[in-house]
């Protein structure tokens, strides 16, 4: 018997029946229930509801500044990190980024369980007692402490790539530390910026089990929000998923997501 | 290549194997399939720390089984898994009764193959709330048997969703009709009224009435779980006496300052929204319990106000919850739906808004001094209170959908409602379970569980009338603190508990509407406009700055298109060296 033989085509099949079936068909059913009311009825309703809620757009708002401080916090601690690491010439750094990048092999849920305990135990010293209820800085906190390895790994691939001797040129044209950094370093690790930026600031806006288990369900981000609608008017939690989705996509388009030149985004070790 | 192929067969039936396996519970050719949609952890699973397993073993004092020097399990003499029961044990489901705590689906198949000469198989699975059930209805999911609570079992009815039971069912005099012979009176009487609800009409103009749709399974109140002398992290007790604070306050308990941070409501709409309406209007329920109490108000007249003010979901009253729920948020500790256990257990909060048989395992697992993992933690005694001004009271039933294998179905509840298999249940869920027993086998199961020998040492004891469940007469002798506050109040709620409670109906779909948005806006963090306009403001600026910064005045669509004939061409940077 002949085996037969592959071609491109043919070996592009199983991922596009999985992308007919798990992503484009979703799709289209969150599109129909957005715009549908109880009835199955073509409505714009939900359109008008969402936009004219206070509470939806403060969610939405909300979830919007949480994903911001949660990728400036992540950025700010990652950048040195990677920095060094890339640049220093130690024999062992791969141990150091190792152990930065081992808390993704744990299960994240664990992984907030954990700090859950954690802060339970802070809480529980003297003069920590405001930490039980600082919901919102536990949920940062959880937020940054799980989406770190994701902001350091793409910038510590960007500036391993950029080649030593363009420092050495700066230097020579008497170029200081802080305007080789301004000129050299940061215009080249862009691309790893706005890697890890995207792999941050879009899952900390719908990652509802860390606010869930350290903001003690008293924060609500978007994605919880969906969450509950689903229980009670699919519809509506449609139309959230939908807006999300807008939201989404016009923040990976200005990060350059959609640009198919070739930098870091595969972010791999 | 042959080789190969032949490894890749093995190694796909060696993955079909344990699929097969676990289709096989009860095997057989031509067995019928049993779907059953429960909650979780809401039936006997079987195995260590259930009914059969306990009573059958020696356990030492840290509930593991004291062995023999053989290494074998030493067994004992149980007060109620006696001679009697393992013979019951062996004639139904014709096995011995073996000690390793037999789970109760695998034995209702081998019940429903002695009873009926039929194979069966049960699908068995699972789900979290009332509106999680619901919608895997409404998509189509078929199943033979659910168990939803109260309000569910109307709404389900109402949109007729379900299939009556049997007239049959209820006849007493066949054998195998155990529901209706074991089920409590006080139950057969709720659920003949709706306890107490307005009775609605389905197509037809007939009343729907749970009894027909419904059969009952586990009933309970809901309460604060509350620890009598709380600590601070060090161990050190803390000056309050929250008992009294507890009921003075009663459902201001939730707003009060005295407990901000030290209290936690349950995290879905349907119970908060009840303690709010609580919170509320107090000062109504409790003018109207005086009437009550004064006997100026009867029974009936009573029920139907206090139903009234829980179920009220009119704009107004929505209006009006709203700030109290705003307010409860900002003084509780969190939403949760089963984390308060073990914060009561660890002392961070003190009180916990709790369904009564939650309450009954905190309770337990708070004084065994263990985790539910099983570590050791400090014991602490942790009791029960019912807000004086009234609370919900609900059950669970066995409800059929359309379409569902009614006999099966039939079958399952009535296997359920031996009072044998009611205690192990009861046992393993730490709720109440609706059965009496029609020799009242359910009271000695109390009696078993919170009894006392008058002379046995020296507690309080006192005479605890369960006469409203287990008809005239009916009591047992029992520790003073358990009656008063501790699990026996909680699994076995007073006379006095149960004639100021009432019942949740279900929201209808405007009201629900309302009362879902209502709870958005209570979840989610409200800002004021002017803070959107700003905000929404800077990030169309970010946006703007974005954009102009990484398009530059090269904006290719305003550019215009060149001439026919005419190519263009980026122009090349003058500074670039070449």
């Amino acid at each position: 018997m002949k085996f037969p033989r592959f071609t491109r085509k043919t070996l592009c099949i199983p991922y596009a029946v999985f992308l007919v079936f798990f992503v484009i068909i979703p799709m289209l059913v969150i599109f129909f229930y957005a715009f549908t009311d109880k009835n199955m009825n073509i409505s714009l309703s939900n359109f008008i509801l969402f936009f004219s809620d206070p509470t939806k757009i403060s969610t939405i708002v909300y979830s919007l500044v949480i994903a911001l401080i949660t990728t400036v916090c992540c950025l700010l601690i990652a950048y040195p990190v990677a920095y060094i690491l890339a640049r220093s010439k130690m024999k062992k750094k791969f141990v150091i980024l190792m152990l930065f990048v081992l808390p993704m092999w744990i299960n994240f849920v664990l992984r907030v369980n954990a700090i859950r305990e954690l802060f339970n135990l802070i809480a529980s010293l003297d003069g920590m007692e405001w930490l039980a209820s600082a919901n919102y800085f536990k949920t940062v906190f959880g937020m940054v402490y799980d989406f770190l390895p994701f902001m350091i790994l793409p910038l510590y691939t960007t500036m391993l790539k950029i080649d030593n001797s363009l420092y050495e040129a700066s230097a020579d044209l008497g170029a200081g530390g802080t305007t080789t950094f301004l000129r050299v370093t940061l215009p080249l690790s862009m691309p790893g910026i706005m890697s890890g930026i995207t792999m941050v600031f879009l899952p900390s806006m719908t990652n509802y089990v860390v606010s869930d288990m350290l903001g003690n369900a008293k924060v609500t981000i978007i994605g919880k929000f969906i969450y509950d609608y689903f229980g009670s008017d699919w519809h509506m939690g449609s139309m959230v998923a939908l807006v999300l989705l807008i939201v989404v996509f016009v923040s990976t388009w200005l990060s350059g997501g959609f640009q198919s030149e070739e930098n870091v985004r595969g972010a791999n070790l | 290549m042959k080789c190969k192929r032949i490894f890749a067969l093995i190694a796909a039936a060696a993955l079909a194997v344990p699929s097969l396996a676990l289709l096989s519970g009860c095997t057989g050719n031509r067995e019928i399939v049993l779907r059953v949609y429960n909650w979780e952890e809401y039936i006997d699973e079987g195995g260590k720390g259930t009914f059969l397993y306990d009573e059958l073993h020696e356990l030492d004092d840290e509930g593991k089984p004291v062995l023999d020097a053989n290494g074998g399990h030493v067994h004992i003499e149980s007060d109620i898994v006696d001679d009697a029961y393992k013979a019951w044990y062996e004639r139904e489901m014709g096995k011995e009764l073996s000690p390793e705590g037999p789970a109760i689906l695998d034995d209702f198949c081998l019940w429903y193959e002695r009873t009926y000469g039929q194979k069966i198989r049960v699908e068995y699975s699972t789900f979290g709330t009332n509106e999680d059930m619901y919608n895997e209805i409404v998509l189509g999911n078929e199943y033979d048997l659910l168990c939803p609570s109260d309000y569910m079992i109307m709404k389900l009815a109402a949109e007729g969703r379900l299939e009556r039971y049997d007239e049959s069912f209820f006849d007493p005099s066949v054998h195998e009709n155990y529901y209706v012979r074991n089920v409590s009176p006080f139950i057969a009487d709720k659920f003949a009224n709706n306890a107490g609800l307005t009775i609605r009409k389905d197509w037809d103009g007939k009343d729907i009435l749970w009894k027909d749709f419904a059969a009952g399974y586990m009933w309970g109140t809901t309460g604060f779980v509350y620890n009598p002398s709380p600590t601070d992290a060090q161990g050190n007790p803390i000056d309050v006496d929250v008992e009294a604070m507890l009921k003075e306050l009663g459902w201001s308990a939730f707003t009060n300052g005295q407990f901000r941070n030290k209290i936690t409501a349950k995290d879905n709409v349907r119970d908060t929204y009840f303690a709010a309406l609580g919170v509320k209007y107090q000062e109504e329920l409790l003018a109207l319990k005086d009437r009550f109490d004064g006997g100026t108000l009867s029974q009936s007249e009573y029920t139907k106000e206090i139903t009234r003010i829980f179920n009220a979901t009119d704009d107004d009253t929505i209006s009006a919850v709203e700030p109290t729920l705003m307010d409860i948020k900002k003084n509780i500790y969190s939403f949760e739906t089963d984390t308060g256990k073990s914060d009561m257990v660890q002392g961070k909060i003190w009180l916990n808004y709790a369904w009564s048989g939650d309450a009954v395992y905190a309770l337990d697992l708070a004084e065994s001094g263990m985790t539910e993992d099983g570590e050791e933690e400090k014991a602490v005694q942790l009791n029960y209170y019912v807000p004086e001004a009234g609370t919900n009271l609900w059950f669970d039933g066995w409800v059929m959908p359309k379409g569902a294998n009614k006999q099966a179905a039939q079958a399952f509840v009535n296997f359920l409602s031996m009072p044998q298999n009611a205690m192990r249940n009861s046992y393993y869920i730490g709720y109440t379970s609706v059965i009496a027993g029609e020799e009242r086998e359910m009271l000695d199961y109390a009696d078993y569980l919170y009894g006392y020998a008058p002379e046995e040492d020296e507690t309080e004891t006192v005479d605890y009338d369960l006469g409203y469940f287990f008809g005239e007469g009916a009591s047992i002798l029992a520790d003073a603190e358990q009656a008063a506050c501790r699990q026996l109040y909680a699994q076995f709620p007073t006379p006095d508990v149960i004639a100021h409670c009432a019942v949740m109906d279900y929201y209808d779909e405007e009201a629900s509407v309302r009362i879902n948005e209502l709870w958005s806006r209570v979840k989610a963090e409200s800002l004021d406009a002017w803070a959107i306009v700003v905000i929404v403001v800077t990030v169309i600026a970010v946006l703007a700055a974005v954009l102009v910064a990484r398009f530059g005045g090269k904006l290719d669509f305003f550019c215009r298109k060149p001439k026919k004939g005419y190519k263009l061409v980026k122009q090349e940077d003058p500074n670039r060296i070449q």
